[in-house]
């Protein structure tokens, strides 16, 4: 393997390992906060990408027809800050429906509510929208530049820089301000929380919120890399992200981060290296050892009853 | 649920009239009630229908025509009335004291008589009531398998607390070798070339072939029952998972198997007599296990792993008997399964499965096998009665589980004892 | 007790939801009470209306009410003097193949079809065929490649060419147009067909050139979206040419990001990427390239003109490869049906008479070419290769017949 190859493949792994580290924050946060299973995230992240569908395909048309003129940059910024906003409130809401009335109840039920929610907005979004996919519009012409022989678009370098700006916004959000502060003592324990005066409910709805808007983020820039979308997308990735959140360890939001840029990693190398017909088999080999050597996780706190379903 | 003065409102009284109307009717008279039934239907359903105004008799008790066909829905609802409802109800009621009679007899023999006895009853009812139609056949089969697979899933998920997500790996690697096991042995195939074995009698061979599926399960599972030693909760879930991927990948890549082309062929072996007899079996056994001190072993493993171990229980050994035990059981109604539909695939083993077994059981109740009896034939019979509102059901299902999730956390029927006696006694 | 009273409301509103819904009722529902088993046909349609490829079954279904609308408004179907209206039952299938079994076996016993048009997929059309033959009941899979749908199964039939005809087009093509000596090759190891097509493709090509010349033969799973890694391989290895055999949904995402690592050299596709929405979703990135397919829509003219018109007019968009197949497999079973010379009202001799009528159906003119079915069911056809032009259409550049 030369260094140009190799490189390249850095490059690809970056971009692909970009997406599952965001969508596992996501995961993450509210698995860490809240200790919920939140299968429904996936497919938030696929409404997420159809809200950021529409907003683009209205603002287009609405600079088409000349009534409010916006140039390209300024409606990727607003659609992004947009959906978030949009994703977020209902990420907020599957929490107020799904998940408040069963806490305290058995986790995996949780789970199961959430599975049920995905199932339900991927039906919702293929009735509205139809069994077709639909071409994200892109607002960004693709350039390619070639380094040194290995090929860089604009939209990788994009995707990687807004990806790890975000995580470390949410780092700094976490570690520092006074919301960050009741999170991470909620996630550290639960009952004591509403005893210093903090409400779980805000606490909770909050988590929902932001791991949300970071799928809703995550989902416009999916838009723009693999442009073709459909509602049943989000499985994968959801899943996916379940078990980068579930490596990274729990109370660790950031080892969902590395956990998904490790998983990215992974199924880019062995797909290179090994006959890509044994990829699956061979990258959640991997994974599996790697849980048999930490079975904490990557970074997660060791044996803890509170871990229990 | 506290009882208070408001309970003994109008409505309430009604159902308990009810209630008391048919308490001394014992399962023996409704299954003769049902037997009634069936053979009502089978003699004079077609022209009962006719009568009624209906095409042809309703197969799944009038619901693809309420779904489809408003103009026939009371013809439907008095098909089902005069024909199911009417006929169970009044033979149970007025043979009440007759069987009442025969259950205590039945009752003084060992209970594994008076067990035969109503499980041959049962048998012949769904024998008549499939024979007015093969889709009432296959329905069934595929929802007797469902109850085995969800029981099963109940050891490890409900018995045992963790949340397992590998029994779609379990499953296929039980259709696969059943499937292999049958292909391979009897039938001249593309694949494996001349049958090996050709008797007239062959079938006899298909139990050995389900217990060969079940070991290659049960052999499976100790791939993820040695990491169970350390690992737990939500750390075994995605070893689980991972197992089920990586099941799918490499019998994607065994091309001697098909590959993604799946393997057919199948021998249609999977009977209604064979499979209610292998399912009910496995019920039986599961339930011993369960209510054995292996099972109270596992209930002290999902409580209190530390605890458990200061009690003598070997908590390893524990571990890896009821895994592969769960897994030996999903690896049987895996290879009933490859033998109903005499196909499979590797993508049929995939996160939507896991999906729906996943529900079958948070549905039906943890720690009880009635839950699971109930989760599986609930959620089966809604996937085929609302099959005809086509994008609609994937609204409706999970609404009705989400609601069931939030009023009811641990499932239907949750934690309760499966009592053969208690089920069985007579009641008056 | 408050909450076994909103349960018990919750469960009254999800019931007077069903009810009401069943009461707005579904189109067909109208006309098909009234009508006695003697002036109408009934033809089962189990196809994959929700689960991975709603699409595929939205297709089926447009395709199959156009005839359906065209053959009714024009009185109904004539089969020795006497006349019928058709009827079609769409059951969803869910892209599952149990669901597959069940919803086959419903139409056939309970919903009393004539014949079966459908499952698409492979993964249910094989399970499907198995019940259609066990009941002796006629069945078109229009789109199944895989060869157990059709084998030793005289009651089912497939509307598509078979892997080993359409692998050697392709390579032949290449070797010819491009003058190519060393291919790539890009599938859906997950998936039958492509997974079909790609191997018969590396056949064809490497018993022209060479053990190896296939100098890359990579591979993804169902729902992948990223194939940097395997196009990075690929790149490596420089073939003069990438084959494709992927759905027109892939293809855009691979053509643009081969393009995006550099890629310059032809694509080489298959019928899976003849659909309208192709040029939709790939725009100019597209153009150019060829692909081999039933016929080529730019310029079409007759029955294959009206179709497209019709498609287009009636739904919005261009038909794609299920659509046309689906059409031409259920004009092929009125032939037979009309072909039958009369039906008796006994519904097994009718299917039985029915299956005899297809088999026997020599160079039925559909809008996918000619056709003629082998003793295995299996249609024989002529492929044509097209070529994506400037203005995004798919215009006929050469044709090959067996």
């Amino acid at each position: 393997m030369n260094l140009t190859f190799f490189l390249q493949n850095v490059v690809n792994a970056l971009q692909w390992g970009s997406f599952y580290a965001l969508i596992a924050l996501g995961y993450s946060m509210v698995y860490s906060i809240l200790m919920l299973f939140n299968f429904a995230h996936g497919d938030i992240f696929m409404v997420g990408t159809y809200i950021g569908f529409a907003l683009t395909t209205a603002f287009i048309a609405l600079s088409a027809a000349g009534i409010v003129v916006l140039p390209n940059w300024l409606i990727l910024i607003l659609t992004i800050i947009l959906a978030m906003l949009f994703t977020s409130c209902l990420g907020m809401l599957v929490e107020r429906i799904g998940y408040r009335p069963l806490r305290g109840g058995p986790r995996a039920s949780a789970a199961i509510t959430g599975l049920m929610i995905g199932i339900i907005l991927q039906t919702t979004v293929l009735y509205i929208m139809g069994a077709q996919r639909v071409l994200f519009p892109s607002l960004i012409q693709t350039t390619t530049y070639n380094v040194a022989g290995v090929a860089v678009t604009n939209i990788k370098i994009m995707i990687v820089f807004v990806s790890i700006a975000l995580m470390i916004a949410l780092h700094q959000f976490v570690q520092h301000s006074k919301w960050g502060m009741a999170m991470r003592a909620m996630a550290f324990d639960y009952a004591v929380v509403p005893l210093m005066g903090i409400s779980i409910n805000t606490i909770a709805a909050m988590t929902f919120a932001i791991g949300s808007a970071l799928a809703a983020a995550a989902g416009i820039m999916y838009g723009m890399a693999y442009p073709i979308i459909d509602p049943s997308m989000g499985i994968l990735f959801g899943w996916k992200a379940f078990v980068a959140a579930i490596l990274g360890g729990r109370g660790s939001i950031m080892g969902a981060c590395i956990a998904g840029f490790l998983i990215g990693f992974i199924e880019i190398f062995v797909a290179t290296i090994f006959p890509s017909t044994l990829r699956d088999l061979i990258a959640y080999s991997i994974i599996f050892v790697i849980l048999v050597f930490r079975p904490h996780g990557l970074f997660g706190e060791p044996y803890s009853a509170r871990l229990r379903l | 649920m506290h009882h208070s003065e408001s309970t003994a409102i109008h409505p309430r009284g009604t159902l308990d009239f009810i209630r008391r109307f048919f308490a001394n009717i014992p399962l023996l008279g409704w299954l003769a009630g049902a037997l009634a039934a069936v053979i009502l239907e089978q003699a004079v359903g077609t022209s009962l229908a006719h009568a009624l105004g209906l095409p042809r008799i309703p197969v799944l008790f009038g619901f693809l025509i309420f779904l489809k066909q408003p103009a026939l829905i009371p013809g439907a609802l008095g098909y089902v009335l005069v024909s199911n409802i009417l006929p169970v109800c009044i033979v149970a009621k007025i043979g009440a004291p007759l069987f009442n009679l025969l259950s205590r007899s039945l009752f003084r023999m060992p209970i594994v008589v008076t067990a035969v006895v109503h499980l041959a009853i049962l048998y012949a009812i769904f024998h008549i009531w499939t024979d007015v139609s093969a889709y009432r056949l296959i329905m069934l089969k595929l929802m007797l398998i469902s109850i085995l697979l969800t029981l099963s899933l109940n050891v490890i998920n409900g018995y045992m607390g963790e949340f397992s997500c590998s029994h779609p790996g379990f499953m296929a690697l039980g259709a696969y070798a059943a499937s292999l096991f049958t292909v391979g042995l009897f039938v001249n195939d593309r694949l494996f070339g001349e049958a090996l074995l050709v008797s007239d009698f062959a079938v006899i061979f298909f139990p050995l072939g389900l217990i060969f599926a079940g070991l290659v399960s049960a052999l499976g599972a100790l791939i993820i029952a040695i990491p169970s030693f350390k690992t737990r909760g939500d750390y075994l879930a995605i070893i689980s998972l991972a197992f089920t991927f990586i099941v799918k990948s490499f019998l994607e890549n065994l091309e001697f198997l098909g590959g993604p082309r799946g393997l057919s062929g199948q021998p249609d072996w999977s009977s209604l007599p064979m499979v209610f007899i292998i399912v009910v079996l496995g019920v039986w056994i599961i339930n011993n296990f369960v209510t054995s001190t292996m099972g109270k072993a596992l209930n002290a493993v999902r409580d209190d792993e530390i605890a458990a171990e200061a009690m003598t229980v070997n908590t390893r050994k524990t571990k890896i008997i009821a895994f592969m035990f769960s897994a030996f059981w999903a690896g049987v109604a895996g290879g009933l399964f490859a033998h109903v539909i005499r196909f499979v695939n590797p993508s049929t083993f995939g996160i939507q499965k896991l999906a729906e077994v996943l529900a079958m059981v948070y549905f039906g109740g943890l720690n009880s096998v009635y839950g699971s009896i109930v989760g599986a034939v609930s959620i089966s019979l809604l996937g085929e009665a609302l099959r005809p509102l086509e994008i609609l059901k994937w609204i409706i299902i999970p609404l009705l589980l989400i609601l069931v999730m939030i009023f009811r956390p641990r499932g239907l029927i949750s934690f309760k004892e499966f009592n053969i006696e208690k089920l069985l006694k007579p009641r008056g | 007790m408050r909450t076994r009273l909103m349960f018990g409301l919750f469960l009254c509103g999800v019931l007077g939801l069903l009810l009401t819904l069943s009461a707005c009722g579904d189109k067909d529902s109208e006309e098909a009470p009234r009508q006695t088993m003697q002036d109408v046909i009934r033809i089962g349609f189990p196809i994959p209306l929700t689960g991975d490829i709603p699409d595929v079954g939205e297709s089926t279904r447009n395709a199959a009410e156009m005839i359906r609308k065209q053959v009714n408004d024009a009185g109904g179907l004539e089969v020795g003097g006497a006349i019928y209206q058709l009827q079609f039952i769409y059951d969803d299938n869910e892209s599952k193949a149990e669901s597959a079994v069940s919803a086959t076996t419903k139409l056939i016993t309970v919903d009393e079809v004539l014949a079966i048009i459908g499952p698409q997929a492979s993964k249910q059309a094989v399970p499907a065929g198995g019940v259609a033959d066990n009941y002796k009941t006629p069945m078109i899979s229009p789109w199944s490649t895989n060869p157990n749908t059709t084998l030793n199964r005289p009651y089912v039939f497939r509307g598509c060419f078979l892997d080993p005809f359409q692998g050697p087009v392709a390579a032949n093509f290449v070797t010819e147009e491009f003058g190519a000596t060393k291919a790539a090759v890009l599938y859906d190891i997950a998936s039958d067909y492509p997974k079909g097509l790609a191997e018969y493709f590396r056949k064809a090509f490497e018993d022209i050139h060479g053990p190896g010349s296939v100098v890359a033969f990579e591979t993804f799973t169902t729902r992948d979206v990223d194939f940097s890694a395997q196009l990075t391989n690929i790149l490596r290895a420089n073939p003069d040419v990438l084959f494709v055999p992927q759905y027109y949904n892939e293809v855009p995402l691979i053509v643009r990001q081969a393009n995006s690592l550099g890629w310059n050299k032809p694509f080489m596709g298959s019928d899976s990427w003849g659909s309208g929405d192709l040029m939709g979703l790939c725009g100019d990135a597209c153009q150019g390239h060829f692909f081999s397919t039933h016929y080529a829509a730019a310029g079409a003219t007759g029955a294959t003109k009206d179709f497209i018109d019709g498609y287009q007019a009636a739904y919005g968009k261009t038909p794609d490869d299920v659509a046309a197949l689906t059409w031409d497999s259920v004009n092929i079973m009125l032939q037979a049906i009309r072909d039958t010379g009369g039906l008796s009202g006994n519904l097994s001799r009718d299917r039985d008479a029915v299956k005899n009528a297809l088999g026997a159906i020599k160079d039925f003119d559909g809008i996918t070419g000619k056709m003629t079915f082998t003793p295995d069911g299996d249609p024989i056809k002529c492929a044509v290769v097209v070529q994506i032009d400037q203005e995004g259409q798919f215009s006929f550049f050469k044709s090959v017949c067996p």
